[in-house]
């Protein structure tokens, strides 16, 4: 018996399903993929880039794809006339170079390869304009090596610069998911129905808040939004967070002065909130609505397509799993020990449910959240694919596929792209059911 | 049971009121003046920016018909420096520059005196016609021009809120008015506009936009929208709409027919693919999962499991512009239609139904596949999981000990117990009938609901997406309370009673 209560003690939940995680070895590689997807996403624009990385050009040196100027001014030492580079026009492989340094793949995504334009397979004949002007083939060195577009746009330099996109579609909506997802869930399994109790002015005063937060934080604001909306995606998300955090002031400031009033036997009367019942039943109205129509017409409205608005609809309307799951998980911590010893050494209920509970109860969570991530970049690149919600210039999986799909012939814009979504997808579902089996206890045996 | 049901019901009211609600938001917030668009459509793609007076009065007997110079909900939260009037002004840019001048001045009494200034300012600069003796010396080509030019910034001051912009307007056209004396016709009103911008100006009060107020309107938009123009519990009196609870959805704005005769028309076509892929996915599905699980561990489970993972993970656009370059390509095997459903010359006259049936076919194979596969991963996959619990269980080893043979005790015994991911599936049909499969019917050219949802969302046709929306959330609605009854037929310990 007392060997068996210290055995329980040493036991940790944590090492445990990490160690189950390791087990299952497509769940486990998968992570490694994604730490390759990660870097390829991160290292990008050194990867893929048509500008060269490094050149000795006249005796000068310069770095152009990590140059933030667009203007290389060059003094030829022989006859000393000036030479203007331009560097977002400039045919850099047109020009006699000292020593150059290539970016593995020399080509940007978006910029066109006129000669090579039209859908050139890969492997097939490719042009090359020489730096005396001469069609000549392909050097080996620039030869598209995943094809082409209509416009002569280099696949490959497209499908590396796309896994930015998807990587960071499931950074940031699931950011804003996990957030929703895990206050409400802990909110909702921590109180449930009965143990959330306050007074009632506060509880009047808080609710009498919200529209008055609601007009100090987006109603005042919205020429402010609005315009951020007209500037840009990113913008718009810092305005929209500060409108965020404006509407929480104020309603936390309206709480606070319904705590200071809550005296006498009216006002301060204790009341029962069912927290609960209300966040379920908003979960259940959340998932009836159909979320890609909703998607689709909202990412319609916006006068700028932008790849943030889409990551922000998607992270606001796909947390109600990750809460659900969150719930269920303090429904049962809530009983626990630790908690009731918390409770008794008198600390705040946010430093219980933040602090202990939810620590403890976030693994669950992590599943829906793998799960999540891959959902999102197949809602990504469906609506990519169907034109919608993307700027023009922003090259996307999604994107290439469709042009895949209006000219048969350009196997190559079908393969790839699809490729890369199948494997993401495939990896994220694959670290969901790892993180699943390896957490599920009913599995322990 | 009935109790449960009825509560379930009564979830619906407040679902379907915000669903409506978000559907309303959205469309309000939708860019460009529905009214411009149908003006537009109306004209046959001239632009609607002449500002002839036939045409106002036809734009405003249009807003009236629409509903739109009503307020836009039962209330609003505003601030105490903008009117509650503010709705009856219809142009939208004008109401933009408007609100946004509150937001700057925050003196509506003095912005309004401003407006209606720049109004007759702008009335003067239409008016006028250079007089001939005046400006001799000049051009009458000229002259016009300037005329035209202080005619534009007048008008283009009605739709400017920012001071620097204001101001600078307002000098071109004092610099004009100073240089051409045949321009003088209009300095009485800008002169006047002047002083009441200068007025407003000085007398700001921007603390005003500091306070909350919450104005409420009886009759608005939305509840227009909703119950119709008429008695909204009955329905009587209604002229423009009889509103979306009797199933009014309105005119679309692209091809100014009902919206509720283009669903009609759409939806058979998705709810046929949507009924015959998820018969073909169960056909499939449920032997896979059952066999699979039964012989669990052995070849044949693991390599399903692999198989149908992949299938699962693979997006459907992709395995349909596969298929389309692989089976319906002149290049590799041209076996099957690229696109659509029947032949572009429709079928021929008095066909019958198989015989429309046998047409149609070549053109069906391809999406039925894209369609049925993934929810055939997803089956089988769920199946197998509930059929590897109901296995393991006593009562399976019961009848197993009895002496029944496998079959008998895996289909009669298991499967029942099994089959609720089944129903979980199908609840899914109810949305997905009315909604379509957006993008595969977009690859393959079905002229179901998902295309129309495309063209609306491209057409910015919103009486569409709204109705869509708001028919595809009752739907899914439907879909829970069928499956939720469902569950219960299928297994008796499930009770919804309340403990």
């Amino acid at each position: 018996m007392a060997d068996e209560q210290k055995n329980t003690t040493q036991f940790s939940f944590r090492k445990y399903a990490w160690a189950q995680f390791k087990k299952n070895k497509p769940a486990y590689y998968s992570i490694y993929i994604l730490g390759f997807f990660a870097i390829l996403a991160i290292f990008a624009p050194i990867i893929a880039n048509d500008k060269p990385l490094y050149i000795k050009y006249k005796g000068e040196t310069f770095w152009p794809a990590f140059s933030f100027d667009n203007k290389y001014v060059i003094k030829d030492p022989a006859t000393g006339k000036e030479e203007i580079l331009q560097l977002d026009i400039t045919e850099w492989k047109r020009l006699d170079y000292e020593s150059v340094v290539w970016a593995p793949i020399p080509w940007s995504p978006g910029k066109a390869d006129i000669p090579n334009s039209d859908y050139v397979k890969p492997g097939g004949d490719q042009k090359f304009i020489d730096s005396k002007g001469d069609t000549i083939y392909m050097p080996g060195r620039f030869k598209h090596l995943l094809g082409t577009n209509a416009s002569g746009e280099d696949v490959f330099a497209g499908l590396i610069h796309g896994s930015r996109i998807s990587l960071s579609i499931g950074f940031i909506s699931m950011g804003i998911a996990s957030i929703i997802g895990l206050v409400l869930g802990s909110l909702a399994g921590y109180f449930g129905d009965h143990r959330l109790r306050t007074r009632r002015a506060r509880l009047w005063l808080t609710i009498a808040g919200i529209p008055i937060a609601w007009f100090y934080a987006f109603s005042l604001r919205s020429f402010t939004l609005k315009d951020a909306i007209a500037d840009s995606g990113f913008m718009f998300l810092v305005q929209l967070i500060l409108s965020i955090i404006l509407f929480f002031a104020v309603v936390w400031l309206f709480s606070m002065i319904g705590k200071i009033l809550s005296r006498g036997s009216f006002l301060g009367k204790e009341v029962n909130v069912p927290v609960d019942s209300y966040i379920s039943r908003g979960i259940e109205i959340l998932n009836s609505i159909p979320t890609l129509i909703l998607i689709l017409a909202l990412a319609a409205i916006a006068k700028e397509p932008s790849i943030v608005y889409v990551m922000v609809i998607i992270g606001l309307t796909s947390w109600t799993g990750i809460a659900r799951f969150t719930r269920a998980e303090l429904l049962k911590i809530r009983n626990m020990d630790y908690i009731q010893a918390a409770k008794a050494m008198g600390f705040s209920e946010k430093r219980i449910i933040f602090g202990h509970a939810l620590k403890n109860g976030l693994a669950p969570s992590l599943v829906s959240i793998a799960f999540g991530v891959a959902s999102a970049i197949l809602i990504e690149s469906s609506l990519s694919f169907l034109g919608i919600g993307v700027p023009p210039d922003t090259v996307t999986w999604g994107k290439l596929l469709f042009q895949g799909k209006e000219h048969f012939q350009a196997w190559w814009l079908v393969i790839f792209p699809g490729t890369a979504i199948f494997i993401t997808v495939t990896v994220y579902n694959l670290i969901g059911e790892g993180l699943r089996d390896a957490l599920d206890p009913k599995l322990k045996q | 049971m009935l109790k449960y049901i009825f509560r379930r019901v009564l979830i619906f009211i407040p679902t379907l009121f915000l669903i409506s609600l978000i559907a309303f938001v959205i469309s309000l917030n939708a860019p460009g003046d529905p009214i411009e668009n149908l003006v537009t459509a109306a004209q046959g793609g001239e632009s609607g920016s002449a500002l002839s007076d036939n045409l106002l009065r036809a734009k405003d007997s249009l807003r009236h018909q629409l509903g739109l110079d009503l307020p836009v909900f039962y209330f609003t939260i505003t601030s105490a420096a903008s009117p509650d009037s503010m709705y009856k002004i219809t142009d939208k840019n004008q109401r933009e520059s408007l609100e946004r001048l509150v937001d700057n001045y925050g003196n509506w009494d003095q912005i309004s005196v401003f407006f209606e200034q720049l109004k007759k300012l702008n009335i003067a600069a239409r008016s006028l016609l250079p007089d001939s003796n005046v400006y001799k010396p000049m051009k009458k080509e000229t002259a016009e021009g300037l005329a035209d030019v202080v005619e534009n910034e007048s008008f283009a001051l009605m739709l400017s809120h920012d001071e620097v912009v204001i101001i600078s307007k307002f000098n071109t056209i004092r610099s004009l008015l100073n240089e051409n004396k045949f321009l003088g016709s209009v300095k009485d009103a800008f002169n006047k506009a002047y002083t009441a911008f200068e007025n407003m100006r000085n007398n700001a009060s921007r603390w005003k936009n500091w306070i909350p107020q919450i104005n409420f309107f009886g009759y608005n938009q939305y509840h227009r929208w909703m119950f119709g123009d008429g008695n909204w519990l009955t329905g009587k009196g209604s002229i423009y709409t009889a509103g979306v609870i009797r199933g009014d959805f309105g005119l679309s704005y692209a091809t100014r027919q009902a919206v509720t005769k283009t669903i009609k028309r759409a939806v058979p076509w998705s709810m046929t693919m949507t009924l015959l892929s998820v018969m073909l996915a169960y056909l499939i599905s449920i032997p896979v999962g059952i066999h699979a699980a039964a012989n669990r561990g052995k070849l044949f489970d693991r390599a399903s499991s692999v198989v149908l993972f992949m299938l699962y993970s693979l997006p459907p656009f992709f395995i349909g512009t596969l298929l389309l370059i692989t089976f319906a390509n002149p290049d590799m095997l041209d076996w099957f239609e690229a696109n659509g459903v029947k032949p572009a010359t429709g079928y021929p006259e008095g066909a019958s139904l198989w015989e429309k049936i046998n047409i149609s076919g070549p053109y069906l194979v391809l999406p039925l596949v894209s369609y049925t596969y993934s929810s055939l991963a997803f089956l089988s996959r769920t199946m197998r999981v509930a059929m590897l619990e109901v296995i393991n269980q006593d009562y399976i080893r019961t009848a197993r000990a009895k002496g029944l043979t496998p079959f008998l005790v895996v289909y009669k015994h298991g499967l029942r117990n099994a089959l609720l991911p089944i129903i979980t599936v199908f609840s899914n049909i109810f949305p997905a009938a009315i909604g379509g499969s957006i993008i595969l019917e977009y690859i393959f050219g079905i002229p179901g609901m998902g295309q129309e949802i495309i063209q609306a969302i491209h057409t910015k046709d919103y009486p569409m997406i709204i109705a869509v929306f708001t028919l595809s959330g009752f739907m899914t609605l439907i879909g829970y309370l069928f499956a939720d009854i469902m569950y219960a037929i299928v297994d008796p310990r499930i009770s919804y009673s309340s403990k």
